[in-house]
């Protein structure tokens, strides 16, 4: 009899050690959209030069490296567009936009011409990622400009509509 | 039944891991640009100026080919611009022999601001145009010698210098 008794409650034990190691867990995460953009320069210098021997003065630096990074909608457009705020202004002298025109090296990057009245396309690509592309400055150089030194501010937009 | 709430749980996290919003996600960066527009001037001169042996009854005066002129120049917005020529000397031929210089005139056609005709002189820089702030002018100059019986036989010749100045 007691040798039993014994057997049974051993068997009992084992059942209710099972039961304990399981459990429920709920993860949350919240990944909302994202955009950046980086540029290795501040600002662009096209340096003076003879019309007649350089009629388009490249940058210093020659190349911005663009780094674009975006989180969005697995179908989700994203562009990039730069635009400048005023004229090439010199005091009260004043050159259109449209004579910086540029190119571009990445997949997704497009060249263009410079423009105050509206932003022009730098780059467009679809879903989330990184991209990195360069782009290369071009002053259209011409006798007709009147001396002095120009400037204008052009502000690069990453948008995820 | 307890493995029934197990799956539950599981799919309540799924549906959080893709919850994203969907409004424009918008970043912006400012760069700086700058050009350098400096003073320049160039001057071009196609051609050559020859005047060919002819019979001063029939040709009192010979015309040379014309020379095409261009003068560039990067100025300030309303700042003045000349372009001058003036002769080295007299016309002279190896024998010593001497064509006055005042002996050769020309004129000119093409853009605004050319003078229309000019008198050689070895003593000024005798006018050849005059502009405002920058630009390209071009025009043909053809020279015109007096063709004088009284001229020494030989081959002659001078140098014209032309200058481009803003002050």
């Amino acid at each position: 009899m007691r040798i039993a008794l014994v057997s049974s409650a051993v068997i009992l034990l084992a059942v209710v050690a099972i039961e304990a190691q399981r459990g429920t867990a709920v993860l949350l995460v919240n990944l909302p959209a994202q955009a950046r953009i980086s540029l290795s320069a501040t600002s662009v210098t096209f340096p003076d030069a003879d019309p007649t021997t350089t009629p388009l003065v490249a940058s210093v630096p020659v190349d911005i490296t663009i780094s674009v990074r975006a989180r969005v909608q697995p179908n989700g457009q994203v562009t990039l567009t730069v635009q400048s705020t005023d004229d090439l202004r010199s005091g009260v002298t004043v050159l259109p936009p449209s004579l910086i025109t540029w190119t571009v090296t990445g997949s997704g990057f497009a060249g263009g011409i410079l423009s105050r009245s509206a932003p022009q396309l730098v780059g467009r690509w679809t879903g989330s990622g990184v991209r990195i592309g360069t782009q290369n400055y071009r002053f259209e150089n011409r006798w007709t400009h009147p001396t002095g030194i120009y400037s204008a501010t052009l502000v690069y937009t990453l948008a995820s509509p | 039944m307890r493995k029934t709430l197990w799956h539950v749980g599981l799919s309540t996290a799924v549906v959080l891991l893709m919850s994203t919003s969907a409004y424009a996600q918008i970043a912006t960066q400012p760069i700086t640009a700058t050009a350098v527009v400096g003073a320049r001037g160039r001057i071009t001169l196609t051609g050559t100026i020859n005047f060919p042996d002819t019979d001063p009854f029939t040709n009192p005066t010979i015309n040379g080919a014309g020379l095409t002129v261009q003068a560039l120049a990067r100025v300030a917005v309303g700042a003045g611009v000349s372009l001058t020529v003036q002769a080295g000397g007299n016309f002279v031929s190896p024998g010593g022999d001497a064509i006055p210089i005042g002996n050769l005139t020309w004129g000119t056609a093409g853009d605004t601001g050319f003078n229309a005709t000019g008198t050689m002189s070895s003593a000024a820089a005798q006018p050849v145009g005059n502009w405002t702030g920058p630009g390209a002018h071009n025009a043909t100059q053809t020279y015109t010698l007096v063709n004088d019986w009284a001229y020494a036989p030989g081959n002659y010749s001078v140098t014209l210098t032309y200058t481009l100045t803003s002050p």
